[in-house]
């Protein structure tokens, strides 16, 4: 199991570079790697016994792969392999497919890493090659949204790295372990940077317009894994120090309603779904013990929802609803929006379910709120109008990454088929039935518009020290 | 004494970032900023002793802590690449937006 284990974190990044000797295997050697990892990830969740990787000499430098890893390194997994059959008969050059195994085989490191350095070095390559993939169109509009990326993450990475250093100092050692024993402006410092990579609350406001201008198989990867590298580390620390686990949750709830609000609002079809993952982001965090088969199930909906809207005619929600679509993408729309608006029989039920069951009372309101805010959002994209047309000839390549996604959500049932007693079904039914009423009612035809002043380049680094502070009043009291 | 400029570096770095306009100007300000995290491992790791941990006949005395050091070698190498990366990408901004005010291309990226 040890060799195996390192055989798979280190193939990614070995068959990257061979990807570039041998450019005419690009989409098959990154087609292996996911399936690769695809076994992998299974034969974490069936073995169920925790598995601890050390160094030797290791000043705190270890692996840690369990349950968490497991649904985190499934929903990896799941995603490129989306991706790439998404991309496979679209001219994408070997370099795109060097970046997308890149960013498989880093995001893995995340996910296994249990001190701050693997952890920070993972992140960082995270960036770069997210950096590279939003470039890659090379447009001035693409340039400065990679840019701003990284700037904001790497402002972040160094807020995270003092903190790191200061973890160090106390314990002499890198382990997540010491976590509990820092000083407090260690920990605040780590949050902030970690929040603000994963896009969390107002520290993840860079999120809307970059998922928003990516490409579309772009957009994918990152809504579908790669905000949860930030999200990740934070659902570990939540289940190891209580005083952590109190911030996350505040942040998962705050994330949760702001993300639902903006989405309400927003007539771009991009936006919206950029926004409600923000959202669905703060759902993760709400409730840490059953993270990571939210993370699993949000995993598989995002992608399904961001390669459908690039198919669609237009970006504009109004101008959908006089101009019906195809049948064949409005059942794959609704498929997708039932299940993250929680509905019975798809994988976003179960994970609805296990969240808001594992709430603490004090978010219970606020998390319904939200469920009800989430179903109203996907109101929009279930009473599109369509027809069935036959000149719209769709690309084998979306057919094959939709598929899978949809089998996924449906397949993924099985983690917790408990959820399905007559109480929840009832529940979740009800929130759905509230929602598309408001959305009936009221949503349908608002035109208010939020302002965007938070998404300026500025505010967003500005933003950090805020937050800086406000994490730093909250571990203090 | 030594903590107190470093931190002094690090938020002129950030500050610098926030407040100034050229995009060039910006790319800086987060080297400085990461020159002074890089300061602050040094600082940390200088902490017991200053001389180098290498084995010999020579009692010397007490040493440097290696580990913050080796660590930070790392997050050189990558703030540099990332620099790198963010310099080629302001090159390219810069053919259409000679300024390269952040405000300007902003504003003309903002849908």
């Amino acid at each position: 199991m040890n060799t195996l284990t390192i055989a798979w974190i280190v193939l990614p990044l070995f068959t990257g570079f061979i990807v570039y000797l041998v450019p005419q295997l690009n989409r098959y050697l990154a087609l292996g790697i996911n399936l690769l990892s695809l076994g992998y990830a299974l034969q974490v969740l069936i073995a169920e016994s925790p598995l601890t990787l050390q160094l030797l000499d290791n000043f705190g430098v270890t692996l840690q792969i369990d349950q968490l890893s497991g649904y985190f390194i499934l929903t990896n997994a799941l995603v490129t392999t989306a991706v790439v059959l998404y991309c496979w008969h679209t001219d994408e050059t070997a370099f795109f497919y060097m970046q997308t195994i890149f960013l498989h085989g880093s995001l893995n490191a995340v996910f296994i890493c249990a001190d701050f350095i693997s952890l920070y070095v993972a992140l960082e390559v995270i960036g770069i090659a997210a950096f590279l993939l939003i470039a890659y169109p090379r447009t001035e509009r693409s340039i400065w949204v990679a840019l701003r990326y990284l700037f904001v993450s790497n402002t972040a990475m160094l807020f995270y790295l003092v903190g790191a250093v200061l973890v160090y100092q106390a314990n002499d050692s890198f382990a997540f372990a010491g976590i509990g024993n820092t000083p407090i402006e260690a920990l605040a410092l780590i949050l902030v940077g970690l929040l603000t990579k994963g896009g969390v609350f107002v520290s993840g406001m860079w999120l809307p317009l970059t998922y928003a201008e990516s490409a579309t198989p772009v957009t994918a990867l990152l809504s579908g894994i790669v905000g949860k590298a930030g999200i990740f580390p934070l659902v570990r620390y939540a289940l190891m120090l209580d005083e952590v686990d109190t911030i996350v949750r505040i942040f998962g709830v705050g994330a949760a309603l702001l993300g639902v609000i903006y989405a309400v609002f927003e007539t771009d079809t991009k936006r919206t779904l950029a926004l409600s993952s923000l959202s669905q982001l703060g759902w993760i965090l709400a409730a840490p013990e059953v993270g990571g088969f939210y993370a699993l199930a949000h995993g598989l909906v995002k992608p399904t929802l961001f390669l459908t809207a690039g198919a669609l005619p237009s970006r504009n929600i109004k101008e959908l609803q006089h101009q019906p679509l195809n049948t064949s993408l409005w059942i794959v729309l609704v498929v997708a929006s039932l299940s993250i608006s929680g509905f019975p029989l798809m994988v976003g039920f179960g994970a609805k379910i296990s969240t808001l069951n594992n709430v603490l009372p004090w978010q219970t309101i606020a998390m319904d709120v939200a469920a009800v805010g989430t179903a109203i959002v996907y109101a929009r994209f279930i009473f599109l109008p369509h027809h069935r047309q036959a000149g719209q000839e769709i690309k084998f390549g979306f057919w094959a990454a939709i598929t899978l996604l949809i089998g996924g959500l449906i397949g993924a049932n099985i983690f917790y088929f408990q959820a399905y007693t007559v109480a929840n079904t009832i529940k979740a039914l009800a929130i759905i039935a509230i929602g598309w009423l408001a959305y009936g009612l009221i949503f349908k035809r608002s035109v208010l518009k939020l302002p965007r002043v938070l998404e300026d380049f500025e505010h967003l680094i500005g933003g950090m020290s805020l937050m800086l502070i406000l994490v730093f009043w909250m571990i203090t009291t | 004494m030594l903590e107190a400029f470093i931190l002094a570096t690090i938020l002129c770095g950030f500050f610098g970032i926030i407040f100034k306009k050229n995009l060039v100007m910006k790319i800086i300000s987060m080297d400085v900023m990461s020159t002074g995290v890089i300061a602050y491992y040094v600082l940390i790791a200088s902490r017991d002793g200053l001389h180098t941990p290498i084995f010999s006949n020579v009692k010397k005395g007490i040493y440097a802590d290696p580990v913050p050091q080796a660590v930070i070698l790392t997050a050189i190498v990558i703030g540099f690449s990332i620099q790198a990366l963010m310099l080629v990408g302001v090159m390219k901004l810069a053919r259409d937006n000679p300024t390269l005010e952040s405000s300007e291309i902003e504003k003309n990226n903002m849908p």
